[in-house]
């Protein structure tokens, strides 16, 4: 009996790709429902105040208008009334603004009115007639106004030890009696996830009281949960369906307005409704990493010792939000520093609320750490990265605890060897090629290795192979794929044999996709149901054979149509045998993070990205010319698919370093990037090809796969990375992001 | 009724589909057809159409040949191909990804040529032959532009993928993949915003240094 | 978008006909800016004369010029074998357009006429006088890092988008129309105009005439050209500033060149008195700093834009630089 290979660790195709490349992927917005109508939502042209009238009239009039929805006729939606009272109860359902409720404008292009027609192009003409009057008050949409307004979030002032409370090691601001010092200011303007696929939701009443939902979002559980609650339904008549996710990068962590607007309409049209938003209202409706200001205040001894870091960080939300990140948390674990303080707060602007952005605050953070690294040694005139070495943790210094794992310095030697950073000089400005400057520089990033609660259900089919469900979504790093190859690996079975289902709330309960724990989380779930089917088989097995009975679990084998064991050839009961015996049915087993490890341990992945850049003397252009990717995540359950999300967060690194500016004019209180022609993302053009290395080390104590997450370290550190290496080819340091051509020729 | 119960009171909406449709119609035989033009966006508002004579008037008849398959369809001058493609044809693989020319999500041929579906009307490829992503592969024979994207993981969430292959196939008909750097500048139309440009390259160039036919 | 009658004329008069006698039509190619725009409400045209199958696509050599049909493809122009021979400088604007999709849809005359990328234009909800007269210029006072340091008005400071146009002029091209009162030639300086007090019109066509052809005389700039242009990302984008530039050398003496910007005014901005700096001069680094100190006289930033005082002279002797070396 051949044992198949190992399927963790191979670099396997992925198991939707044959969809995804050949158009059969079915994506929200693309479900043919009978008698599906189409929705477009009408923004708010005013900031702040209040409706007093919106003319709907020529709407209701045009061709193929089924409905037009407003806050004057909107049906009433039970959970609009208690959603946010119950202090038991999480707020956000669709954030605590409710669509259509009353007449308060919060923010520019607030859903006002949705219009229904018959067909898309009858229904974005007739809401293009929908016109509100408004009473406009005075609003701010600035955070630089309003940054003496700044607070401690709530959550903070209520708990003591909430993370967002200042944090201080040693002296506070101990940095400002250094000998060498430095303090610098920074800028992480307001950036848009803008996923290629534009937010939509197909909405169907099935029933009056049964509601299904095809709709992006990352987690199908808490979205059926939302919407449940918003009308009153138990969350088994609520099902929600996200096979396929077009991206998301965190805009569609929770619920928002347009969902529940998608939802009111089909109620109210009483047939299907989809919606898909325009490029346009993916910037005002579904979230963006916040507009950042930060401070950050260092000083060192002369050998390059840190002895006091001092990091401020102000960043957006909106007037009925608290938004908060965790800007500041790798500035308090990452390097040693006797004396360190942090102080995080936010400001109320009248914008919608931010939502996390990939790597979320810890990107933004790291551009101020890492670039006041990079500064620091040059002050000391050491190399970065040989800073960065003696000020290395080999513990904690935030918990004064031990790593669960940490092999960052595996990282940095990698990552400097492919990259050439022995051509790099000391003196900014050195290399030249012509016209262009060359530059290098690093930046190193983290993020929490989480693990939370999920369950699997799995099942073995009459035709032999196995079925695993699981309400997860994917968004595209490869969680079927990822899924599957554990699962093969736990059974013995090919991966052909084994189909890993998704994205519908029905399935198995599992967390929202997101802070890179799907695989930590989902992944042992997915092992020991595999471990629990295979020891119902064997016990099922082991009563009509007594080879099974006594047999060793892990001696257990499927093979073709049968069951089998390791050493003993002979002995072997069918499918068909067993399956007789068990109804068919599911086995659902829920994994649980186990004993006090994430209390003993702090538990991170670890990133470094070294960029090669190229910066025209001229005309101040920035071509990223080679990119290195490092990482420690613990056990890579798929280089290709794992390399390729490493790959796509260098990109998604090159965006912020250089383009990504989403810019409000704040006179109206409107943005001016409102597609992509004014908020460019990278193109083909601005990539390089990326490189990636893993250290490939299980983690011992996050789960039994050794796993330790790759969605957010992939982009954390890559910014500064990319600025860093511009100051060494120019010598100018550009602490304010994007680094756009104009911000080099002042 | 009570606030408890799941049943949703609409009154307040004006009713269930049914009625609203029923009342829609009355409304709309009451008046006729004013006049045939129609006007800018709020003048053709006012124009107030019977339905039925005004969807008469909205649709021209067009001709196309989408992958290999003949259609004679109705269809409004303001539809556009990629509206027409996704909506009445039900062919979604061809994705909407800004609706405005910015990205290359919608990239289909036109008589072997790519072009954003998303800037065209329908109308205006009269007699054209459209290939889209479902008309690709040979049968199961997956094209090998498919074949190297799978093979060199091209794509994560897989939404520009139809894009990216469409103008990965026509960027080497065209000639435009004799190098890495051309094949960047040549398929900066296709936005990934998940970043797997690399592997796409790598897809891309592959499949032009195989010699396949494409 | 809303709902407009269309036709479909494959001959010329007809075209011309149907435009002429009703002010709320407008002619369709290619289509890439044109229904961009009707999407977003921004025009609402009552009726689309599609142009697309009338036969003015060819690319022909005449005597002492080169024609170009109105409906020729961008993409397909930038490659044809005429063009890379003759004007190899339009070649390579063209190329830095867009992306190679819409290349292959938007027509060498729609290039032309494409509409300015100010985001004040685009939204319906702001003040813009070239929008709706009367409303005001939304980016005088607001975010102008886009926009013009040249032949602005207190009207409108926007900038014309097309990189091919700046070729064309830099090129001395001459626009080829045939409208009701018969056929006409507009040299290319004088078919986009500045805003002045009518920023709503772009060029100088009137009402019912049709771009037919554009001719661009024999010239000797087929070596020494170069379109540099510079913008956010490495493709797909619209310049911050780009330059035109075509040099005739005698060895290392410039003895005749061409000159343009693009990206720093309401139309593509030709540099006459700085092409005069160059002639007879070496084709050094100083002489192209010389001319470029001269094309930038009369340069007035705004609030966010004033970075273009130094990335335009810096891009035009780029491209001289590039030209020269080619």
């Amino acid at each position: 009996m051949k044992t198949p290979e190992k399927q963790i660790g191979a670099r396997m195709n992925r198991v939707d790709g044959r969809q995804k490349v050949t158009g059969a992927a079915t994506y929200s917005a693309e479900y043919q429902l009978p008698g599906i109508t189409y929705a477009v939502l009408v923004g708010s042209t005013i900031t702040k105040g209040r409706i007093t009238s919106i003319d709907t009239k020529a709407a209701e009039r045009a061709p193929g208008v089924l409905a037009v929805i407003t806050h004057f006729n909107s049906p009433k939606v039970p959970g609009f009334d208690t959603a946010g009272k119950d202090p038991s109860q999480p707020a956000t359902v669709g954030g605590p603004i409710k669509v259509f409720k009353d007449d308060k404008i919060r923010f520019n292009d607030q859903p006002i009115a949705i219009v229904v027609a018959d067909s898309l192009e009858r229904a974005r003409f007739a809401a293009g007639l929908v016109k509100g009057q408004y009473a406009q008050e005075k609003h701010q949409t600035s955070l630089e106004a309003a940054k003496s307004q700044a607070f401690l979030p709530t959550s903070a002032k209520k708990n003591p030890k909430h993370p967002m409370n200042d944090y201080q090691r040693g002296q506070v601001d101990a940095y400002k009696t250094g000998a060498i010092k430095l303090e610098s200011e920074y800028v992480v303007p307001t950036e848009v996830h803008q996923p290629m696929e534009l937010q939509a939701i197909t909405a169907h009443w099935e029933a009056p009281d049964r509601l299904t939902i095809y709709d992006k979002t990352q987690g199908t559980m808490a979205t059926r949960r939302d919407f449940a609650r918003e009308w009153g339904l138990p969350e088994e008549n609520v099902k929600v369906i996200a096979t396929y996710v077009g991206g998301a990068f965190g805009n569609a962590l929770h619920s928002w307005q347009h969902e529940s607007a998608a939802i009111i309409a089909a109620r109210v049209v009483n047939r299907p409704v989809k919606l898909m938003l325009t490029r346009e209202q993916m910037f005002t409706m579904v979230g963006y990493r916040p507009y950042t200001w930060q401070k950050l205040g260092m000083s060192a001894t002369p050998d390059g010792k840190i002895t006091a870091i001092t990091h401020e960080a102000i960043g957006q939300t909106s007037t009925f939000e608290e938004f908060t990140e965790s800007t500041l948390a790798q500035t308090r674990m990452m390097y040693e520093s006797p004396n360190l303080t942090t102080r995080y707060r936010i400001a109320s602007l009248d914008v919608n609320s931010p939502i996390w952005m990939r790597g979320p605050g810890e990107a933004t953070g790291a551009f101020a750490l890492e670039s006041a690294m990079d500064e620091m040694a040059h002050l000391l005139n050491i190399d970065p990265l040989e800073f960065r070495l003696r000020n290395y943790t080999e513990q904690d210094p935030e918990k004064n605890r031990p790593w669960s794992s940490k092999f960052l310095k595996e990282c940095y030697q990698l990552g400097a060897e492919r990259v050439g950073w022995n051509k790099r000089q000391l003196k900014p400005g050195s290399l030249r090629d012509g016209d262009w400057l060359i530059g290098y520089g690093m930046g190193v990033g983290t993020f929490g290795a989480h693990r939370g609660s999920s369950k699997a259900n799995i099942r073995l089919l009459p035709n032999g192979t196995v079925l695993l469900q699981s309400a997860v979504t994917d968004i595209g790093p490869g969680t079927a794929t990822a899924m599957t190859q554990i699962a093969a690996d736990t059974l013995g079975l090919a991966p052909e044999k084994i189909k890993f289902e998704l994205g519908n709330s029905n399935f198995a309960q599992a967390p929202t996709q997101g802070g890179s724990a799907i695989v930590n989380t989902v992944g042992p779930a997915v092992q020991e149901a595999c471990l629990a089917l295979k020891e119902k088989l064997r016990t099922l097995a082991a009563s009509s054979n007594a080879a099974f009975a006594s047999a060793k679990k892990e001696d257990v084998v499927f093979a073709e149509g049968y069951l089998t064991l390791n050493g003993n050839p002979a002995a072997r009961v069918p499918f068909a045998d067993l399956l007789q015996q068990v109804d068919g049915g599911f086995v659902t087993v829920e994994s649980k993070p186990q004993g006090n490890a994430s209390k003993n341990y702090s538990m991170y992945s670890f990133s470094v990205h070294f960029a090669e850049v190229r910066v025209h003397a001229l005309t101040g252009e920035v071509r990223v010319s080679k990119l290195v990717s490092c990482a420690d995540a613990g056990t890579i359950v798929n280089e290709k698919t794992a390399g390729n999300q490493m790959k796509g967060g260098a990109v998604g690194g090159i965006g912020m370093a250089l383009m990504e500016h989403a810019i409000i004019d704040d006179r109206f209180g409107r943005y001016i990037t409102k597609d992509f022609a004014d908020y460019h993302v990278p193109v083909h053009a601005d990539s390089p090809d990326v490189q990636v290395a893993f250290v490939n080390k299980p983690d011992p104590y996050v789960n039994a796969l050794g796993t330790k997450g790759i969605g957010e370290i992939a982009i954390i550190g890559v910014a500064p990375a990319i600025a860093n290496a511009i100051f060494n080819a120019t010598g100018k340091r550009i602490r304010e992001l994007p680094i756009t051509p104009d911000k080099l020729l002042v | 009724m009570a606030d408890d119960n799941p049943e949703i009171n609409l009154s307040e909406a004006g009713g269930s589909h049914n009625e609203a449709r029923r009342t829609f119609l009355k409304q709309s035989s009451l008046l006729t057809a004013m006049t045939f033009a129609p006007g800018p966006i709020v003048q053709a508002a006012a124009a107030q159409f019977d339905e039925k004579v005004a969807a008469a008037f909205e649709k021209v008849p067009l001709k196309l040949e989408v992958n290999g398959v003949k259609h004679k369809l109705s269809v409004e001058p303001r539809t556009t191909l990629l509206d027409l493609l996704r909506e009445q044809l039900h062919l979604t693989g061809t994705k909407k990804g800004c609706d405005y020319g910015q990205c290359g999500a919608c990239t289909v041929h036109v008589d072997g040529n790519r072009i954003n579906s998303c800037l065209t009307l329908a109308v205006m490829q009269e007699g054209r032959k459209i290939t889209t992503i479902e008309g690709l592969a040979n049968g199961d024979n997956l094209h090998p532009m498919q074949e190297a994207f799978l093979k060199h993981d091209g794509f994560q969430c897989g939404y520009c993928t139809p894009g990216q292959i469409m103008s990965a196939v026509a960027c080497i008909r065209e000639g435009h993949a004799n190098s890495e750097g051309e094949i960047r500048e040549f398929m900066s139309g296709n936005i990934c915003r998940c970043g797997a440009y690399s592997n796409i390259v790598a897809a891309i160039q592959e499949v032009k240094n195989g010699g396949q036919k494409v | 978008m809303n709902q407009f009658q269309y036709v479909r004329p494959t001959k010329q008069k007809a075209a011309i006909d149907a435009l002429a006698k009703d002010a709320n039509a407008q002619f369709i190619a290619g289509g890439t800016n044109l229904l961009d725009l009707m999407k977003r409400g921004v025009i609402a045209s009552q009726k689309l004369i599609d142009i697309n199958r009338l036969p003015l696509t060819k690319i022909e050599s005449q005597n002492g010029s080169l024609r170009i049909g109105a409906l020729a493809l961008n993409g397909p122009v930038a490659e044809d074998r005429l063009v890379l021979e003759r004007q190899p400088l339009l070649a390579q604007a063209l190329s830095a357009g867009a992306s190679a999709q819409l290349r292959n849809m938007a027509t060498v005359g729609g290039n032309m006429l494409q509409r300015t990328r100010c985001p004040y234009f685009y939204d319906t909800a702001m003040p813009c006088n070239k929008r709706e007269p009367g409303t005001g210029c939304g980016a005088l006072e607001g975010i102008n890092r886009m926009h013009a340091i040249f032949g602005f008005s207190d009207k409108c400071i926007a900038v014309h988008p097309s990189d091919m146009s700046v070729a064309l002029v830099a090129l001395d091209a001459t626009v080829l129309v045939s409208g009701p009162k018969g056929d006409r030639r507009i040299p290319f300086n004088d078919f986009h105009r500045l805003p002045g007090d009518t920023p709503q019109k772009d060029t100088n066509l009137e009402q019912g005439e049709l771009i037919t052809a554009v001719e661009i005389p024999d010239a000797p700039f087929t070596k020494h050209v170069s379109y540099y242009k510079v913008r956010e990302r490495a493709s797909y984008a619209f310049a911050l500033v780009s330059a035109a530039a075509a040099l005739e050398l005698d060895g290392t003496t410039i003895k005749s060149a061409r000159l343009a910007m693009g990206g720093v005014a309401h139309k593509p901005w030709r540099l006459t008195a700085a092409e005069q700096v160059l002639v007879g001069k070496p084709a050094t680094e100083e002489t192209f700093r010389q001319a470029a100190e001269v094309a930038m006289q009369g340069a007035k930033a705004f609030k966010h834009n004033a970075y273009k005082l130094k990335l335009g002279p810096n891009t035009i002797i780029q491209a001289l630089k590039t030209a020269a070396a080619a």
